[in-house]
């Protein structure tokens, strides 16, 4: 610990034990009757307003990983597998807004708390809606991992822990963080990254502001950013003896890469389990759509942090020092924050990208615990669960599920759990026919479906095994060749998914296969009611209310 | 209720020149980032920025004012009776 910068240490230090604080502190926020039930737990009472839920959406949707890796990826390779970032989470809003008002709305009449409660009640599939929660809690594991090492990326800079060899001493700092993460969560539910979400984004904006007027003016204006970014996409690389990266993508495969990774990786955003965990959370159908149209508001800064990558590049004691730290891409914004500021305000920076990291973790394993306890616990183990069971069963999984993400990070190389949220896109976009369709359709079978979704996610697994760079045998980008196209894998495997899906109906229609029940009226999908659906009395035992509404 | 097509009938027929603006503000706020050809240009330079990271980047407060416009109209198709409901609600 001989080269942590005192100043940098003690203000990280602080706004984390500030925040940690507030988490705690949340469990008595908007405090309802009875807070063991997993309305309140999970979704926060399922009350927040557009302004909260502003917050709390965008708290969610842009996590560390992308702090760190969207810069990194632009730092290392540019537009295409970097800046389309930008371009989809443009996109990501209108695409959500048209299907995501229809989820909120069935979803706050029947009471759904999680999307594979949705698709039980839509198609009455067990299997399918096994196969949702389960590709739901496979996306999230490494997606959790991957917000540690955002963490981790900071602390490594920071110096704290570098100097031992030990790896428990080592990741001790992390560990701490992640357990005090943990039971923040499992105590206060949702309510405390919403709290949290408030300091997050102060932060970020703080930091992103900052970084956008002070660094141009320092390393030399926005023209020499730009001009040390093309130099170095264009440079030729010596192991693949091609261009570094894209600068600006001018040829048909460069931008269709561009746009098949914008276009699959948005309709991934809201298929992710936390993302719907958010949206349900809040109050009215209006809610969603206005906050659909205020959060590009947040895209914006994620265009800025995406340009720090150029920034680092123009930096050369930035590049110096990722080249000394083992070309290690995801150092380069810390650093690039390190070299530039005075270590108080590198504090701060880094906080942000620290307390940025814990929102998304905490309401992804909410969303994981709850996908386990309602599609997993209660359908298949315990059908008569009480409301509190479930809710204790989900304080547990929450937490289980953060120290199985914990034993990953550290336990595990960083390019096996980067790769793995490579595949966790890929997997969670096959689940887009399913949730999407039903929201608009019974028109897919059941059975059709499931054997789309198989389809999609072996043929997405095995492509995405078999893209080998001259660095990497295996698992080496998103991206594969198809026809001669370079396509987003996890679009190709989708649209095999809905191809299988289309022929497999057309077949068990023809079969007279047996539809399932349907508990949805079409009316639900647009329905606005003011009050929450009553959390089934706790009193009487009984399962929350996902059923018994269309038996009437 | 976004997608004109897969409403109940009524307030798509009422409102038809409502609801293609909705789809055509949707769809257009899609296909206008998802056509690369549209923008991938180094030129003409806004300051120091190339076209391309220019674009993208003054795109975002465009689809936001675009979505607004969405909610909007939208509005004009939500029966009357429902519309003042959340009137009210709002204005609690």
């Amino acid at each position: 610990m001989s080269n942590v910068n005192a100043v940098t240490f003690t203000i990280v230090v602080v706004l984390f034990v500030i925040v940690a604080g507030v988490g705690f502190a949340a469990a008595r926020w908007r405090r309802a009757e009875d807070m063991l039930h997993l309305n309140e737990w999970g979704l926060g009472g399922r009350g927040f307003g557009t302004f909260i839920g502003w917050f709390l959406i965008g708290g969610d949707l842009y996590t560390a990983y992308t702090f760190i890796a969207v810069p990194s990826a632009v730092f290392l390779s540019g537009a295409v597998a970097g800046f389309f970032a930008v371009s989809y989470t443009i996109i990501v809003f209108p695409i959500a807004m048209i299907f995501m008002p229809r989820l909120w709305s069935v979803s706050r009449v029947h009471n759904y708390v999680t999307p594979a409660d949705f698709i039980r009640g839509r198609y009455g599939s067990r299997g399918l809606s096994l196969a949702v929660a389960f590709t739901g809690i496979l996306a999230l594991m490494p997606y959790i991992a991957l917000q540690l090492v955002g963490i981790q990326a900071v602390l490594t800079v920071m110096g704290v822990g570098t100097t031992s060899h030990n790896t428990f001493i080592r990741d001790l700092p992390l560990i701490i963080a992640f357990l005090v993460l943990a039971i923040f969560t499992a105590l206060s539910g949702l309510r405390a990254p919403t709290m949290i979400a408030f300091i997050k984004d102060a932060l970020v904006y703080l930091m992103i502001i900052v970084a956008v007027f002070y660094i141009p003016a320092r390393i030399g204006g926005w023209g020499h950013i730009f001009a040390a970014g093309e130099a170095h996409m264009k440079a030729i690389n010596p192991t693949t003896h091609k261009p570094n990266g894209v600068f600006i993508p001018t040829t048909g495969n460069s931008q269709l890469a561009f746009a098949t990774l914008a276009l699959g990786s948005a309709c991934a955003l809201f298929c992710y389990p936390h993302a719907i965990t958010a949206t349900l959370a809040t109050r009215r159908r209006d809610v969603i759509k206005r906050n659909m149209s205020l959060l590009p508001l947040y895209s914006i800064m994620l265009g800025f942090i995406a340009l720090l990558g150029y920034m680092a590049l123009a930096d050369q004691p930035t590049v110096a020092s990722v080249k000394k730290a083992g070309g290690n891409a995801q150092l380069s914004v810390p650093f690039l924050f390190q070299h530039m500021y005075p270590s108080w305000f590198t504090g701060i920076s880094f906080a942000a990208i620290v307390i940025g990291a814990l929102v998304p973790a905490a309401i992804m394993s909410i969303a994981a615990a709850s996908l386990f306890t309602r599609n997993i616990f209660k359908e298949f183990v315990k059908p008569d669960a009480s409301p509190r069971l479930e809710t204790r069963i989900s304080q547990w999984v929450s937490f289980a599920v953060k120290l199985g993400a914990l034993l990953f990070a550290i336990g595990l190389p960083k390019t096996f759990s980067i790769n793995l949220q490579l595949l966790g896109g890929i997997w969670i976009l096959q689940v887009f026919p399913a949730l999407v369709s039903g929201l608009f359709t019974r028109w897919f079978h059941r059975w059709a479906l499931l054997a789309g979704w198989a389809a999609g996610m072996i043929f997405g697994t095995i492509a995405a095994y078999r893209v080998a760079t001259p660095t990497a045998s295996h698992w080496g980008g998103s991206t594969d060749i198809e026809f001669g196209h370079t396509v987003y894998i996890g679009l190709t495997a989708l649209l095999l998914n809905i191809a299988v899906s289309v022929a497999a109906t057309l077949i068990f229609r023809a079969a007279r296969a047996p539809q399932g029940a349907d508990e949805t009226l079409p009316h639900q999908y647009t329905a606005d009611p003011a009050e929450a659906p009553a959390p089934a009395p706790a009193a009487a035992g009984t399962g929350a209310g996902t059923s018994g509404v269309v038996s009437d | 209720m976004t997608q004109p097509a897969v409403k109940p009938r009524n307030p798509v027929a009422a409102h038809p020149v409502t609801s293609a603006a909705i789809a055509i503000g949707i769809f257009a706020s899609i296909f206008f980032t998802l056509w690369v050809p549209i923008y991938a240009r180094a030129t003409p330079k806004a300051g120091d920025f190339p076209f391309f990271y220019f674009y993208l980047l003054a795109y975002m407060p465009v689809v936001g004012i675009v979505l607004w416009i969405v909610i909007q109209l939208q509005k004009r198709l939500t029966p009357p009776s429902r519309a003042a409901a959340s009137a009210r609600e709002e204005a609690k």
